[in-house]
């Protein structure tokens, strides 16, 4: 852990004496708990390959709200059709790009407190503590139960600095009644200069609820973006866990899903294509504490150029938790000399009548489909593009959300529409 | 000869089959009461020039340890494995234990004292006898009774191949241009905390050479035995192979029943140069603590070895069902293009034990290949723990890994767990890693019933079944102890 500068607590102290007494000690307690470890490194096995001691000293600023107002500087927001889209700019709710949609019903509230004191997340290498100190709000998101959300909600989450580092800490909250239904997307974008952000969301879905939660990041160089879903699910809740990486910059995100209802499943899909020089590590852990719960973890990788990607995903079963099924697949592509991927499948159960299996391969292109796509004449570079939009097929079928799917394929360059080939015509 | 050497040779078996089966506790729980030349506990420079002194060691070795003890003083115990345990008090530990009426070195095994020869006896390591079936039993045994050597056999068969076998200590003095280039090459002296340890206190251990294009003649085999009270025992294992050699290299433990735990931090080197293949196998028996956990050995060992010639192979294979805490990790260093590196282990956990145990194959050369088989089982209370590492570094051209590691779980209040990481910096390199975690399933023990086979002996079976990819790269000796120890160590975990 590294010995963290003078100028954070100086920096800080400033800021929070803006606020209320009360709210000042709460915040400066979850700062006192982040300058005590510092930013995380390799010894902190959750954070094996990801080191942020540098971060330390990159001097980031809070971006306020002047800074959020740099409108030309912005991106243009794509909305995906028939949704309520809602779009943050360094923490702050942008009010003219959110769709008017988006506010109406009691459902949605657009701006939150900072969560609370003891929120019971897990510990996460600081991170976590450093989010409450200074956590600017966010998302509030509420479905009462037997409702079914009317439209599916976009998050746009945007994080940009000029030549200042910037940082911003927001914290969400989405609560599903028993029974409700909800879809949302959550859509990480940025430019600019060394920015760092953290995402702190909540989850709780209340027995037999549904929620698909999705995260698009697609970050571009400079971005430090940090994320941590803490879900619970009650009796036969679904969660299904979806979270694509295309783009820069360094990105961690760290899911961690209990499922504490009989019955309760997690699905949760991941799919990681970083952008040459990029780091990108996602954590999922979920935690089986009642009987009969059931989990998925599919995720793939297409490592190419300079860049590294690790997946760790974790399922532990607590004792008392029969009749597990759970299932952990991991597969890698790693196309690049300079390339890195680092899998870890992890699985600690203290129950016996459980099923649990997992794999995880690293490879290439299978050299023999290949030869066989262009000998067919199909070239080279078609070829290898069908294969590894048939690799990345799989997880992205499991979105189950067309639109998106369209969205993520654009991203990758692998249209969804059929590959235009020239059958016959070739001279 | 009083009979044929084939029935002598079963009659051998069956008697360390039947001492293994017979015991319903721990059988090899006794004490030999011999008065041992001790060093006073603690540690600390002068400790370690007293053990060199005693060994009479050369300048350079002692430099070594005093190397190793000062950077040992500056690291700190590693907490990551999935195990606790209560904290050992490095200062209560006496670091050098000597039988004292062996302190000259006996010069016969008739010199050895009797009270020893009766503890390999209870054991069912008939010294003796395999002297006398020399030829037949084919296994030269280098016996470790505390901290010093006290017989070894065969060396004349040995010596005709050209293969040193000895104890360190000796190889120190007789071969010192060996002990200098290869100790510490391996695994180096500030490797991890309880090497480094190892390194600065380390008082016995085997060597072994195997000279070039020698297969060796026979099996090697040392059996470990910690006896004396609170002395950890560490020891140092240095196996050279030289080009295109061979040797299968056996390591078999026992440990007396005690209430206090004890230290047991051993180092094991391996060399592989060109063409040159070791096969490593360990049945690990030491006293795993009673059903409260109390008592029970502490194994932290670290063994490495290193493929440094191209073709080469290191092949570990283990069955663990010993000790309390178990924190082991058998590795390979892939140097040499189109080496090979496996690991075959079998580890279970019963009652209150606790194992986190793995390998690390490290993939540096061309076409180097590796497997990995792990069947982990947990009864009881017991803790089960697979870490293990491939890594496959950006000159690993086309390396490939297998990795299966399953888990056995016998009981509800056991745990098994899996901590694989995969690490791969090579585009051709290929890596596939599969495993499972289930309990026995109800309907093979229902067929074992149905046909008249009691549920204790249905469980052994189905759980020698499950084992059946490792114990069959075992040692034919090994094997069957193996399977009856598994069934010994499982009493108790059903019905």
């Amino acid at each position: 852990m590294s010995e963290l500068a003078s100028t954070w607590a100086d920096r800080f102290e400033q800021w929070v004496s803006s606020h209320d007494a009360a709210e000042q000690a709460r915040r400066r307690r979850q700062f006192q708990r982040f300058a005590a470890t510092g930013f995380p490194g390799p010894a902190d096995e959750a954070w094996h390959y990801t080191d942020l001691a540098a971060q330390a000293d990159a001097g980031y600023q809070l971006a306020g709200a002047d800074v959020a107002g740099a409108e030309e500087a912005s991106t243009p927001i794509a909305a995906l059709p028939g949704c309520a889209l809602l779009v943050y700019r360094n923490g702050v709710l942008d009010r003219a790009a959110s769709s008017a949609a988006a506010f109406d019903g009691p459902a949605l509230a657009a701006s939150a407190a900072a969560g609370s004191d003891d929120d019971g997340t897990q510990d996460d290498g600081g991170i976590d503590a450093l989010n409450a100190a200074y956590a600017s709000g966010g998302l509030v998101y509420t479905v009462a139960a037997g409702q079914r959300a009317a439209q599916q909600l976009q998050v746009v989450l945007q994080s940009q600095a000029g030549d200042t580092p910037l940082m911003s800490h927001q914290r969400h909250r989405i609560v599903l009644g028993a029974q409700a239904e909800a879809t949302v997307l959550l859509q990480f974008v940025g430019h600019g200069g060394p920015r760092l952000t953290t995402h702190v969301i909540e989850v709780t879905l209340a027995a037999g609820a549904r929620l698909h939660l999705h995260r698009l990041s697609s970050e571009t160089t400079g971005a430090t973006l940090l994320t941590r879903l803490d879900a619970r699910l009650d009796r036969d809740a679904q969660l299904h866990l979806s979270g694509v990486a295309v783009g820069g910059g360094l990105g961690r995100h760290r899911a961690d899903v209990r499922l504490d209802g009989s019955g309760a499943e997690l699905h949760a899909t991941s799919l990681q294509v970083p952008a040459s020089g990029a780091h990108v590590d996602d954590l999922v852990r979920v935690v089986h504490a009642a009987p009969h719960g059931t989990s998925r973890i599919v995720a793939r990788g297409i490592v190419d150029a300079h860049a590294k990607a690790i997946f760790n995903g974790r399922v532990v079963v607590r004792p008392g938790a029969q009749k597990t099924d759970s299932e952990q697949r991991l597969a890698n592509l790693l196309l690049s000399r300079k390339a890195e991927v680092n899998a870890k499948p992890d699985l600690e159960i203290h129950a016996d009548d459980v099923k649990c299996a997992h794999g995880a391969t690293v490879g290439q292109l299978d050299a023999v489909a290949l030869a066989y796509l262009r000998s067919r004449g199909i070239p080279q570079a078609e070829a290898r593009a069908l294969l590894l939009r048939a690799f990345a097929t799989e997880t992205l079928e499991r979105l189950g959300w067309p639109a998106l799917q369209a969205l993520i394929a654009e991203r990758l360059g692998l249209p969804a529409d059929e590959l235009d080939l020239a059958f016959g015509d070739a001279e | 000869m009083a009979a044929s050497p084939d029935a002598a040779a079963t009659q051998n078996i069956r008697e360390v089959t039947e001492m293994v089966a017979s015991r319903k506790l721990y059988s090899a729980g006794f004490i030999t009461d011999i008065e041992a030349d001790k060093v006073p506990p603690g540690l600390s420079e002068d400790v370690i020039r007293l053990i060199s002194a005693k060994k009479d060691e050369p300048e350079w070795l002692l430099n070594f340890r005093l190397k190793a003890y000062r950077r040992w003083l500056t690291m700190t115990e590693p907490e990551w494995a999935n195990v606790h345990y209560a904290k050992v008090d490095y200062q209560s530990i006496s670091y050098y234990s000597q039988p004292k009426s062996m302190k000259d070195g006996p010069k016969s095994l008739d010199e050895v004292d009797p009270k020893l020869l009766e503890t390999y006896k209870k054991l069912g390591i008939p010294l003796r006898e395999q002297e006398m079936l020399a030829g037949v039993q084919n296994v030269a045994v280098d016996v470790v009774f505390d901290s010093v050597s006290v017989g070894t056999t065969f060396k004349k068969k040995l010596a005709e191949a050209g293969v040193i076998f000895c104890p360190l200590s000796e190889a120190v003095k007789t071969h010192p241009e060996l002990v200098k280039k290869y100790l510490g090459s391996v695994v180096p002296f500030a490797d991890n905390f309880y090497a480094a340890l190892n390194t600065a206190v380390f008082t016995e251990g085997s060597f072994v050479y195997i000279p070039k294009g020698t297969r060796c003649p026979m099996e090697l085999s040392t059996y470990f035995r910690i006896n004396e009270r609170n002395t950890g025992q560490f020891e140092r294992t240095l196996i050279i192979a030289d080009e295109g050699s061979h040797v299968s290299y056996l390591e078999g433990c026992t440990a007396p029943q005690r209430d206090e735990n004890q230290l047991h931090a051993a180092v094991v080197e391996l060399v592989a140069l060109d063409d040159a293949e070791i096969k490593y196998s360990t049945v690990q028996n030491w006293y795993p603590g009673d059903e409260e956990g109390r008592g029970g050995i502490y194994n932290f060992v670290t063994k490495r070895g290193d493929c440094r010639g191209p073709r080469s192979k290191i092949s570990w294979t283990q069955v663990e069902t010993g000790s309390a805490i178990t924190w082991k990790y058998p590795s390979c260093i892939l140097r040499g293009d189109d080496s090979v590196g496996e690991f075959y282990s079998v580890a279970l956990t019963n009652h209150r034990q606790q194992a986190d145990t793995g390998t690390k194959m490290i993939h540096v050369g061309k076409r180097t290949k590796s497997t990995i088989v792990s069947k982990g089982i947990a009864a009881g209370r017991g803790q089960q723990s697979y870490r293990g590492l491939v890594r496959m570094l950006d000159s690993a051209e086309g390396a490939r890994n297998y990795t299966q590691c399953d888990s056995l779980l016998i009981g509800d209040q056991c745990g098994a767990h899996t901590f694989p990481y995969t690490e791969v910096r090579n585009p051709s390199a290929t890596l596939e890693h599969e495993a499972t975690t289930s309990k026995i399933s109800d309907d093979q023990l229902f067929y074992c019933r149905a046909r008249g086979i009691g549920e204790e002996e249905a469980v052994s079976m189905i759980v020698n079944g499950f084992c059946k990819d490792v114990f069959k790269e075992l040692p034919m000796e090994f094997a069957v102890e193996a399977q009856k120890l598994l069934a010994v160590s499982l009493e108790g975990a059903v019905g």
